[in-house]
């Protein structure tokens, strides 16, 4: 290795990288989330929070006598508050969530479920918001605007909280702290709705789901038309960390790649090593060097290199951690400091280690058929005399591209590092492909995929005024499509709650890919439900299942199965009619479709007007959902420009490899046709032509295949959100140009290390003088 | 007097080791002619492979000029030598220089298309190899076959047709039988002096007089200097006289 510095050095920044990857994979992965579990243990945080009307304290008494004797709970608050619908600064965006408003005190003293003031300031009168919400806009002393129900109102931040399972509004429920006074004129206004914030610790942590679906099943049942809002510690977790999962599986998958090819490199090191070598091999097997001992000393250079490689890889990941770590915080709001994980550390270097031990041994072991006699004889053969690729004499092909020919058909393990490289870069571009189309350029299909159905607006109506909220919508020339779209929680009987969504005709929702397996219900005895579900529970199409709610307990049809990732692929579809069979709905969800140009706020401000009274809620979906999703855009964004310059990386390393080991084992070669006439730009031609073929065809194939299986793939990515059926299209023409992007930039880079061939003189053919 | 083909002006060239400077050539002025087997002889390291090279434009000098017809080489970039070595020049070096992934034929043919690109070229090049095998007694099969499945000999007389395969002006031979046992060593010598007497200019370096009285024109190296220089006349097989006369002059070099 002393020898081949340049190749070293290109094998250690290969495994730096896989390193690097690996460490921050496996801390994201092991640690972050369990600093969710360490905030949520130092809170003594709830496994399950429900918020609830309660004007009177009923629903207080009620909740009360019900936890007391229940034994799977080891620990339950309830503390009066208020809650509303709330709109609220993110991201330069407004994002509508339920929010539960705490006076500070409360808050942060809460026996079960308490929050934590992770920046404060001297400001006495205002509001604590979760820390997610901290932006350039929205900052200690800055005046906000929280729009509460529809009243606006303006609060100054005094600073930021840190609560588990009220931190963020991907937890369903979010948290807004208030000082004492502010508290009480809020309650005054009477602005928000007067309820119950209940935080429930239970013994068995895994059964959170099922006690949620329960205990709601049973308030419902005894509070049927209250308003209530819940979220258990299994929902918390997922949504919290879903940028977290996709970054991590994102980077497991490319430090994987990373390895593989540095495994391949490796081996075809190795491979070249022993032909080059094999005199001397020969020799010190004929001085009593056992093949034991050559292959020993072989791992020990490898080993060596990459355990000084590996180090260095997980020394740099703590340094890039600070920056993926503010990114993941954007998406969290939970709080993370870094620290030195040993374990991390050590499975790193365990599996770099193992596998390149591995790849050692493996491309090692015809040591052991060197036979000394032999090889100090014959020296090396780098040809197999099997066959004349290219016969230069019936060749068409011009003589520096079949000469180029010669040399990629001869070199079988060039070709397959290169293949296997080019294999892992296409499906890195099909990847970066489908993410740029269907992420950073148009959410669309993301947000069909994780969300489910969008519109511009929603509004909340009573169902008194539903029919003349209907004519009043029909009757607007704004309104281009109206229809029913609300969501409510049922309980399968013997099973888990599902959010159920309920439409009068599904062939006019939006998004038609919801279900993707049989089709939507039509009658009021058809079901669809989550496909993730369905099969944990056994269902095929045509089953029959129970289901209840408000007391009342029915059998449907599963009619399809849907893929959404809401309720982490816990929900189910059905038509209002179906519902009816289990109660009557007290208000109704609309979503509403408007005409292009239309403002969506006065819109909706104006129909609140309209309809005062009986406009429970207004949303503009459009401003949600782009709230929202500027974290993935920017985070895919991100990953995207990373993968891409990693890619370029590697292509790089592995292309200067393959080229020195190139140069040095044809260096004869080069200094005989050099001194035919052939001139360095020919032979430089030559050398990357060579590899161009294997480089061409495997990245077509690879791109074609990747473009095949990447549906597939990202559905399995997926499958732990409920997604069973990725339907993703993608960007031919980016991927094309990317691919052919690749290919120019792989000859670029292969000319460029050829360059070495200038300082090839025909002199060094010179002997004996 | 035959036509000038080559000269040199003040020709040296130095080497550069660890700080010391070796001289190895000394302002050689030499003159080479159309048609001439000139043989440049002298102990080893007296500088006659580097004049070789030095002349062929393989290497560059240090000092001075080597001019072929009207062009000054000396003055040519690496890739204006590579294309003046394509256009001009043929070689046959000791350690025969095959490349090994390429069969006999395409260790020609890649010589011969290199200058020759056209179709109907490759057509003249495929013959003219196939006529020069013959003429070296390298049968069709033995064409098909790769260096490390042929003799030395053979090998040799491979480099010969590889070498000649673009009608070169000057055939360069670097101790073409260095390498060979005593008849394969004949028998490239034999190969090398038919070509001659057709017309082809030879340069030829070598230590061994058997092989050196093939050359009409001795010259005799000695540090970086041509010491002397002696006129065989045409080489005449059996004709002892040559060998004596080339005896007297090596003797009277020092050898």
């Amino acid at each position: 290795m002393r020898k081949a510095k340049g190749q070293t050095a290109a094998i250690v920044v290969l495994i730096l990288i896989a390193a690097l990857m690996l460490n921050l994979w496996l801390m994201l992965s092991m640690d972050y989330k369990a600093n969710f579990d360490r905030y949520h243990d130092k809170f003594n945080d709830g496994h399950f929070t429900l918020t609830i009307d309660d004007r009177d304290g009923a629903v207080g008494e009620f909740l009360d006598k019900t936890f007391a004797g229940d034994k799977r709970i080891s620990q339950y608050s309830l503390v009066s508050c208020l809650h509303m619908t709330t709109l609220i600064q993110y991201n330069g965006e407004e994002f509508n969530t339920w929010c539960v408003y705490l006076p500070k005190q409360t808050a942060l003293s809460c026996k079960v479920g308490r929050s934590e003031i992770v920046e404060d300031s001297a400001y006495t009168s205002g509001i604590y918001l979760p820390m997610l919400y901290k932006s350039g806009d929205v900052s200690v002393g800055k005046t906000v605007e929280v729009s509460i129900g529809s009243n606006k109102l303006n609060y100054t931040v005094c600073g930021f909280l840190n609560s588990t399972m009220l931190g963020s509004h991907n937890c369903g429920l979010a948290e807004i702290i208030f000082t004492e006074d502010k508290y009480a004129e809020l309650e005054q206004s009477g602005y928000a709705v007067k309820s119950t914030l209940c935080s429930v610790r239970i013994k068995d942590k895994s059964i959170n789901l099922n006690f949620e679906a329960e205990i709601k099943s049973k308030v419902s049942r005894q509070f049927p038309n209250l308003n209530m809002v819940s979220n258990c510690y299994d929902i918390v977790t997922q949504s919290r960390y879903i940028a977290q999962m996709i970054c991590s599986g994102i980077m497991s998958a490319m430090a994987f790649f990373v390895l593989l090819i540095a495994l391949v490199v490796i081996a075809s090191n190795i491979i070249n090593y022993i032909q080059v070598n094999i005199k001397n091999l020969g020799a010190l097997k004929a001085v009593g060097y056992t093949s034991r001992q050559l292959i020993c000393s072989l791992l020990i250079q490898f080993l060596g290199v990459t355990l000084l490689a590996a180090v260095i890889g997980v020394g740099l990941s703590y340094c890039v951690f600070p920056a993926i770590n503010s990114m993941m915080i954007s998406q969290t709001g939970i709080p993370y400091s870094m620290r030195f994980l040993p374990l991390p550390l050590l499975i790193t270097l365990l599996i770099l280690c193992g596998a390149v031990a591995l790849a050692v041994w493996l491309s090692s072991r015809r040591i052991k058929k060197i036979e000394p006699i032999v090889a100090l004889r014959s020296g090396i053969t780098t040809h197999n005399f099997k066959r004349n690729h290219v016969p230069l004499e019936k060749t068409k092909a011009p003589l520096n591209l079949a000469l180029a020919l010669k040399t990629t058909l001869s070199g079988v393990k060039h070709n397959i590092t290169v293949c296997i490289t080019m294999l892992v870069l296409s499906l890195v571009l099909v990847f970066s492909g489908l993410m740029t189309k269907n992420v950073i350029m148009d959410m669309t299909p993301f947000i069909n995929l994780i969300v489910g159905e969008t519109a511009e607006s929603c509004i909340s109506v009573d169902i008194e005024k539903e029919s003349e909220f209907l004519q009043n919508m029909n009757a607007d020339g704004r309104v281009e499509k109206i229809y029913l779209y609300h969501t409510i929680n049922v309980t399968h009987v013997g099973g888990a709650e599902l959010m159920a969504t309920l439409c009068d005709d599904f062939s006019v929702v939006n998004n038609q890919t919801v279900v993707y397996k049989g089709r939507y219900p039509k009658y009021d005895n058809e079901i669809a439900i989550g496909a993730k579900y369905a099969k944990q529970k056994g269902f095929e199409i045509g089953n029959e299942i129970e289901i209840t709610a408000n007391g009342n307990t029915e059998k449907y049809l599963i009619s399809g199965f849907t893929q959404i990732s809401n309720f982490l692929g816990r929900d189910c579809l059905m038509t209002r009619q179906g519902y009816q069979r289990l109660g009557t709905l007290s208000y109704t969800n609309y979503y509403i479709n408007l005409s292009k140009g239309t403002d969506i706020d006065a819109f909706n401000a104006e129909k609140k007007d309209l309809f005062d009274g009986y406009v429970n809620t207004v949303i503009n979906i459009q401003t949600t959902v782009e709230s929202a999703s500027a974290v993935y855009v920017s985070l895919m964004t991100i990953i995207v420009i990373a993968v891409l310059v990693l890619s370029a990386i590697i292509i790089a390393f592995v292309l200067f490899l393959l080229v020195r080991t190139m140069l040095n084992n044809k260096m004869r070669d080069y200094g005989i046709l050099k001194s035919l006439g052939f001139t360095t730009r020919q032979l430089i031609l030559q050398t990357a032509l060579s590899f161009m073929p294997s480089i061409i065809l495997s990245t077509v194939v690879g791109l074609v295949v990747c473009c095949l299986i990447i549906n597939p793939l990202m559905s399995l990515f997926l499958g732990s959100i409920g997604i069973v059926k990725c339907t993703f299209s993608l960007p031919i023409g980016f991927i094309a140009s990317t691919g052919i992007g690749l290919i120019v930039l792989s000859f670029g880079l292969a000319c460029l290390l050829s360059l070495r061939i200038k300082k090839i003189a025909p002199r060094s053919l010179l002997v004996g003088e | 007097m035959s036509e000038v083909l080559l000269k040199t002006d003040k020709l040296c060239k130095t080497f550069s080791n660890g700080g010391l400077q070796q001289h190895v050539l000394k302002n050689i002025d030499l003159q080479l002619y159309r048609g001439d087997f000139t043989v440049i002889m002298g102990a080893s390291g007296a500088g006659k492979s580097t004049l070789l090279y030095a002349l062929s434009g393989m290497d560059t000098p240090s000092i001075g000029s080597i001019t072929f017809g009207d062009a000054v080489i000396s003055d040519l970039s690496q890739d204006g030598l590579a294309v003046f070595r394509r256009d001009h020049c043929g070689f046959v070096f000791q350690q025969i220089y095959l490349i090994d992934g390429m069969s006999v034929m395409d260790n020609v043919l890649s010589a011969g298309l290199l200058v020759n690109k056209d179709k109907k070229d490759k057509k003249a090049v495929v013959s003219r190899a196939k006529e020069l095998f013959a003429a070296v007694d390298i049968s069709e099969e033995t064409q098909n076959k790769f260096p490390a499945q042929i003799s030395g000999g053979e090998a040799q007389r491979v480099g010969i047709v590889r070498a000649l395969i673009n009608n070169p002006e000057i055939l360069f031979a670097d101790e073409p039988t260095g390498a060979l046992n005593s008849q394969t060593g004949l028998d490239v010598l034999d190969t090398l002096t038919k070509f001659n007497e057709q017309g082809q200019s030879v340069v030829m370096v070598t230590h061994d007089m058997r092989s050196a009285r093939r050359g009409n024109r001795i010259l005799y190296l000695k540090d970086g200097v041509i010491l002397g220089e002696c006129d065989l006349g045409k080489y005449v097989h059996g004709d002892e006289s040559r060998h004596e006369k080339l005896s007297d002059f090596l003797t009277e070099m020092g050898w």
